[in-house]
């Protein structure tokens, strides 16, 4: 079980004309321990806010400071239109959660939970992604290190690959930086066995 | 104001948790009956029992708001019931007066909340409990909304206490077969048990954890209490009296509340309902909500919930459960905390108080929450 998500001291954005929605989002948003802004122009790049609500009916591209659906913070849509232009628009943003028009309250806490949730979980995927990434691109390396333990250790293929995996726990290094410093001269041509 | 004004009661005197529905309607028609002979008919009941049927309540909701023109109604007891029926008040821009202690995580604009949350109850408990009893509870609950949230808020607290929860074991709602249970209880020996079951269930399980402690002196209430958040007067004599003595509950208001205000109230409801009768939490509760609704009602000079509720956090107004003030931002009422102790003739012995506690449903405090401030009684 996750803990209670606490919110205390928090910033938040809301990205949306000031109306009626935005008061009651407001309220139910420093009920839950937000320090409140509220805005109908570009978000600073330089000074984000812990979390940002936007207006997906009428938000447009250049409203939030980046690019792509990679949202650096959690990002809530509020969304009166079904169009689906507008709900890709929102999920082109980044949005990790929809909050409805008209505001029911009860929606809010659990969106903000949720998009503080999966924004946490699409890091650490993208993380892991350029983690494996880094290591694909390596990959080449692993494999000339193991042809030449093969040529000096006269040793056949899985045997060298052996020796090179042996030598990376030994030093408690990824096998692709073992590679490089073997191919490199840094590190002595691992004995067989 | 010309017209009667009606206000819907919307409690379930059947089902799992009967004793609680009784109760709460006994003190609405209790406050109409006073409202009556101090205001005549300026405030008119529309009464609808639900039987414990979520349509029904569903239906009564809905007959209230649409057919009987209310803009109010005094009800609901589970949080089930509560959320089915605040989509229909906040269509028809009614208020839901809900009275009864729940799990928090809510704030609505269409409800008055004057039960308590976790931060009024099970708090203030685990600040009491865990210094006295340690810091290794078993956890058990009604597979419901109210057991789970209570009980992870419970893990929670223990986490953050350094703590240890040995056991967590749920039960439908009016199962009795608590003998499982028990015995895993008696094996792991935990510090104190947090009883978040209802009605039958939580009966039953007293009982048991009596038996057990009579065979084994580690289970009696002194070393190894049973704790809860919701257990009423009404309810002891369906444990048996003597069988549940010794056991704690939390609540904002006890029968034994020895104030000036309590002492009135005592009277007049014995003087309807004779001596015996124990006043519980949800009684003074659902008293306590009806009589607010309509004295504000009264007070506006219309039903109109916007000016009711901007009366209610304007100035606090006196209640059996003390001076109530409703946050405007929370919509609930600020409650003192009492820790009861079960005795032999029915009742509960106030053994510790705090007075009145602002209500935080999101636990925005908990982290920078200050230190105990519980003031020992006895």
């Amino acid at each position: 079980m996750r803990e209670t998500p606490n919110f205390t001291g928090w910033r938040a954005t809301i990205l949306h004309r000031e109306d009626n929605t935005t008061e009651r989002l407001t309220r139910q948003l420093k009920l839950i321990g937000f320090q409140v802004t509220v805005q109908w122009q570009p978000l600073d790049a330089t000074d984000l806010p812990d979390i940002i609500l936007v207006d997906a009916d009428q938000g447009w591209d250049g409203l939030l400071p980046w690019s792509d659906e990679n949202a650096p913070r959690p990002l809530v849509a509020l969304l009166g239109s079904e169009a689906p232009g507008r709900i890709a628009w929102a999920m082109e943003q980044g949005t990790s959660a929809i909050i409805a028009k008209p505001l029911a309250s009860s929606a809010v806490y659990p969106a903000l939970v949720m998009a503080l949730g999966i924004h946490r979980e699409r890091k650490a995927v993208i993380d892991k992604l350029n983690h494996l990434e880094e290591r694909v691109r390596l990959r080449p390396l692993v494999h000339a290190a193991v042809e030449r333990i093969i040529a000096e250790r006269k040793v056949d293929e899985e045997l060298a690959y052996t020796i090179l995996r042996n030598c990376a726990m030994r030093r408690r290094m990824p096998m692709e930086q073992v590679a490089a410093s073997i191919l490199g001269g840094a590190e002595p041509m691992p004995e067989a066995g | 104001m010309n017209n009667t004004v009606k206000i819907g009661i919307l409690y379930s005197t059947t089902g799992p948790y009967a004793e609680i529905g009784r109760d709460a309607r006994d003190g609405a028609d209790f406050a109409i009956e006073e409202l009556r002979a101090t205001h005549g008919k300026a405030i008119e009941p529309v009464v609808i029992d639900p039987h414990a049927e979520i349509a029904a309540y569903l239906e009564g909701a809905r007959a209230m708001l649409r057919d009987h023109g209310c803009r109010h109604i005094v009800g609901t007891i589970t949080s089930l019931a509560r959320k089915e029926v605040i989509p229909l008040v906040e269509k028809h821009d009614g208020l839901l007066w809900y009275m009864c202690p729940y799990e928090g995580f809510e704030a609505n604009d269409n409800v008055i909340y004057t039960g308590g949350c976790p931060n009024q109850h099970l708090l203030p408990l685990f600040d009491y409990l865990i210094p006295r009893f340690g810091r290794r509870p078993y956890l058990v609950g009604a597979n419901y909304v109210w057991g789970w949230e209570m009980n992870r808020l419970a893990r929670e607290l223990i986490e953050d206490a350094g703590g240890e929860v040995l056991g967590e074991r749920y039960l439908p709602l009016e199962e009795t077969a608590v003998e499982r249970i028990v015995l895993d209880i008696e094996q792991r020996r935990p510090s104190f048990i947090l009883n978040n079951f209802i009605g039958p269930s939580s009966y039953a399980f007293l009982a048991a954890i009596r038996a057990l402690g009579a065979r084994n002196p580690a289970f009696l209430p002194e070393n190894c209490p049973v704790v809860s958040c919701d257990l009423q007067e009404s309810e002891l004599p369906h444990i048996g009296l003597g069988v549940a003595t010794g056991q704690l509950c939390a609540a904002a208001y006890f029968d034994t509340v020895a104030t000036p205000e309590n002492a009135v109230f005592k009277a007049q409801v014995a003087a309807k309902f004779g001596s015996q009768r124990r006043i519980s939490s949800v009684f003074a509760s659902a008293y306590a909500s009806v009589k607010l609704c309509a004295e504000a009602i009264i007070t506006a000079g219309t039903d109109d919930p916007m000016a009711v509720s901007r009366l209610l956090s304007a100035a606090p107004r006196p209640t059996v459960l003390g001076p109530i003030l409703i946050n405007p931002d929370t919509r609930h009422a600020a409650l003192p905390f009492h820790l009861g102790r079960i005795n032999d003739e029915g009742g509960f012995d106030i053994i510790a108080a705090q007075p009145a506690i602002a209500a935080d449903p999101y636990l925005t405090r908990r982290r920078a929450r200050p230190p105990e401030q519980l003031r020992v009684v006895s």
